[in-house]
């Protein structure tokens, strides 16, 4: 899977990205996510990779597919996850998910 | 002399310390407007509103708390059901106990052929649930019936009402204003698709604020239509929730407040609010019912009623006991037909109507047995 196993290029470790289509959806994936245990922040919404929403969130790559898995546990909506690059003009795009 | 306030089924007075103390603090040192910006501010309102729905979600046992959505009061709610499903006509359920704020917006809707039946009450407001289910027809789009009586404080079976509907098809409407916070509810265990609920009543939060758990989102179109912070490049409404129901900017200071109220009700338990109601009734009816003239209207069961009663003084107009309640002992009451003149003409006591007395969880029993003795003085012409 892209960006698996790399070590982390942002000193937070969080180099993932989480688009969303309203507040709502970010804002209790944030309230989720941090009580499952998973190291999150909510940053304004790159307008490169989305319109939808004014905020997203910043995950660990590493755990994606444990983030998205928990997310979806609580039935919350999300647009798409990304790998945040060292120039936030170009985003690597992991995929489109409900 | 001390004030005396048995309003509480107008607005919940006093509230929890945290309830002004969080408004305040949204006032002061929040500001943002959730969802509208990546700001701080913004995400920290947005927190706010978000607690709020997480508590509300917790309180009425619903699992997504998307399906929780604010409005400005219960009668908003209550008109985005009512407009959304039954606008384009058809057949509707409810009861002779209603609010204006279900009856004013049905008279309205017939006027453009909408067919209403209402279900029959008892003399102390209980209604029917068996005559509620008979009148369900084929054609019925939906049922609304009142939680509980804001005239008597008479509690219905919605659980029997919504079995009915669910069995017929029909989606069912519950106007939570008056039980909210008061009467434990669990929609995760009951048969009910949409539920109105005040949020500056029991559930001890600012006037201004209020909402609907939409369990049923396919048949419901929204009411009002804007800006959500969401989807902004187009210009559809988001057909996603809370976003589909909450166009325009939300009330924060206001939610911030009901968060903390909600909050209080979560720490107490609910079921610890309706048992401090129930002792505070017999407490009162133990000092009122010395005199003959005192007539309490209620439905046979004492348990099943909130902490609301009406009384009649025979011989007394409502407004001159009133009058006196506030001027001779400092208590505060409604007087009149409480925005329910059918629920009044169903218990006959239209047009005059009652006083009304609503007590809350910080009300004592010392407070009860005082309002008792003045009803009972004011009776006997003391």
């Amino acid at each position: 899977m892209f960006g698996r196993g790399r070590p982390s290029a942002r000193p937070d470790g969080l180099d993932g990205v989480m688009t969303f289509f309203g507040s709502f959806h970010a804002l209790r994936s944030e309230s989720v996510l941090k009580k499952a245990g998973f190291p999150v922040r909510l940053i304004p919404g790159p307008r490169e990779i989305s319109p939808n929403c004014g905020v997203a969130l910043r995950f660990s790559w590493g755990q994606c597919d444990q983030a998205v898995a928990e997310v979806t546990r609580n039935t919350i909506q999300f647009e798409a996850v990304h790998l945040y690059p060292e120039d936030p003009s170009v985003f690597h795009q992991k995929g489109r998910r409900p | 002399m001390r004030t005396l306030y048995l309003d509480n089924a107008a607005t919940s007075w006093p509230k929890p310390s945290g309830v002004p103390a969080a408004v305040r603090r949204e006032l002061v040192h929040g500001g943002g407007n959730p969802g509208r910006s990546g700001h701080r501010k913004s995400i920290e309102a947005g927190r706010v509103v978000l607690a709020c729905r997480e508590r509300l979600a917790a309180l009425f046992g619903v699992s997504d708390p998307s399906h929780i959505v604010f409005t400005k009061n219960a009668t908003e709610a209550l008109n985005i059901v009512i407009a959304g499903i039954m606008g384009s006509g058809g057949h509707v359920v409810t009861t002779g106990m209603e609010h204006n704020s279900v009856l004013r917006p049905l008279r309205a809707l017939e006027t453009a052929g909408v067919v209403v039946e209402e279900a029959a009450a008892d003399a102390g407001g209980r209604v029917d649930a068996s005559d509620v289910a008979r009148r369900i027809t084929a054609g019925t789009r939906l049922v609304i019936v009142t939680h509980a009586s804001n005239v008597t404080g008479a509690i219905n079976d919605i659980a029997a009402i919504g079995a009915a509907c669910r069995a017929r098809g029909v989606p069912f409407l519950v106007d939570a204003a008056q039980t909210a916070g008061c009467v434990p509810i669990d929609v995760a265990h009951l048969p009910v698709d949409y539920l109105a609920f005040s949020g500056h009543k029991g559930l001890l939060g600012p006037q201004g604020t209020g909402g609907l758990y939409v369990g049923d989102v396919a048949r419901l179109p929204p009411l009002l239509r804007g800006g959500t912070g969401s989807l902004s490049d187009r210009e559809e409404q988001p057909d996603f929730l809370p976003d589909r129901y909450e166009s325009g900017t939300l009330n924060v200071p206001g939610l911030a407040g009901l968060a903390e109220g909600v909050q209080y009700l979560l720490r107490r338990g609910v079921d610890s609010v309706q048992e401090h109601d129930r002792r505070l009734r017999a407490v009162f009816l133990d000092a009122a019912s010395g005199d003959a003239r005192v007539k309490v209207l209620q439905s046979g069961v004492l348990p099943e009623h909130t902490g609301v009663a009406s009384v009649i003084i025979e011989g007394r107009s409502p407004s001159a006991v009133g009058e006196a309640l506030e001027r001779r002992f400092g208590i505060l009451t409604r007087i009149g037909l409480h925005c329910a003149p059918r629920a009044h003409r169903a218990v006959g006591t239209f047009p005059e109507g009652t006083v009304r007395l609503s007590w809350g969880p910080f009300t004592s029993g010392r407070d009860m047995a005082r309002a008792g003795r003045a009803i009972a003085a004011i009776a006997g012409g003391r």
